[in-house]
C-alpha cells in the first residue's frame, strides 16, 4: 500500500499540512491538516509497505498498544483510499 | 484527518488564519514556480508595505503579486516576471504572504537573505525590461524580413 506521488508534507508553524504539487495540483485543490502521528504514518507510506509494516514503524515509533496501532492504521488507510490519495 | 466542505481561500484564512497551497502561474518567477513551490498566505491585518506580496482577486481569479508602492485607496502592484503595473484597490487585497517553500526549502518573508533577493531583483527591473523589449522588438523585426523574402512558417 503507498500514497500516491504529488504531494509534499510541510510544516508550518508547528502544523503538518499536505499539499499537491505538480500535475496533482490540477485534480486536487485543497489541503490536508495533519496530527504528528498522522504525518509520520504519510511518511511512512510514501513508500510502498503493507499494513502490518504500518502497525510494526507505529509501535516502534510510539509507546502503543499493538490493537489501538493497528486500529489507527487501518482507519488511517481507509481515509487515504477513500479520498483516492493511494495508489 | 477529517474532510471539511469545499472553502474559497477568504473562507480558509477567516476559519484557519492562513492558507497553504500550490503556486499556479508563473508570474513571480524566478522566486516562485509553477506548481512546485508551497506558499503560506495570511489575512491581511493592516496596510501593506512595498516588496510585500499581496494575495487579491482579480475578477475570479486570485492573483499574487508584489506590492511596489502605496496609494491612497490601494497599491501598485506587479509580478516579479512581469512588465506592467496595476493599480490594485485595497478592497481586492485579502491577504499576505508571510513564507513560502522554494525547492522544499523554507523562507519566511521577513528574512534578511529574502529581502536582499527581493531588493536586488527590483533594483534590475529596468533594465530587465529593456533587454526583453528588445528582444521582442529583434523577433518581429526578424519576422518581418522573413516575410518580406517570401519565407513562410510551418503551421
Amino acid at each position: 500500500m503507498k500514497i500516491k506521488k504529488g504531494f509534499v508534507l510541510r510544516v508550518v508553524g508547528g502544523e503538518n499540512v499536505v499539499v499537491p504539487v505538480g500535475e496533482m495540483s490540477k485534480v486536487f485543490h485543497g489541503m490536508i491538516n495533519l496530527n504528528d502521528t498522522g504525518a509520520f504514518m504519510w511518511k511512512f507510506f510514501s513508500e510502498e509497505h503493507t499494513l502490518e509494516e504500518g502497525v510494526d514503524a507505529l509501535c516502534a515509533e510510539y509507546e502503543v498498544e499493538r490493537e489501538r496501532a493497528a486500529a489507527d492504521v487501518e482507519k488511517f488507510m481507509e481515509i487515504i483510499q477513500k479520498n483516492g490519495f493511494a495508489e | 484527518m477529517e474532510q471539511s466542505e469545499k472553502q474559497t481561500i477568504e473562507q480558509v484564512l477567516l476559519t484557519h488564519g492562513k492558507y497553504i497551497g500550490p503556486t499556479v502561474g508563473v508570474s513571480m518567477l524566478p522566486m516562485l514556480k509553477n506548481r512546485r513551490d508551497t506558499i503560506v498566505v495570511v489575512p491581511k491585518t493592516e496596510r501593506l508595505k512595498p516588496l510585500d506580496v499581496a494575495l487579491y482577486k482579480r475578477g475570479e481569479a486570485y492573483v499574487l503579486h508584489r506590492v511596489l508602492k502605496v496609494v491612497d485607496g490601494g497599491y501598485i502592484i506587479r509580478g516579479d516576471n512581469c512588465y506592467a503595473d496595476e493599480d490594485v484597490p485595497e478592497e481586492t487585497v485579502i491577504g499576505v504572504l508571510s513564507e513560502f517553500f522554494r525547492k522544499g526549502k523554507h523562507y519566511t518573508c521577513t528574512d534578511k537573505k529574502y529581502l536582499k533577493y527581493v531588493r536586488k531583483h527590483l533594483k534590475h527591473y529596468k533594465c530587465r525590461r529593456f533587454f526583453v523589449i528588445l528582444k521582442a522588438k529583434s523577433r518581429n523585426a526578424v519576422k518581418k524580413i522573413l516575410r518580406a523574402l517570401g519565407w513562410r512558417s510551418k503551421k
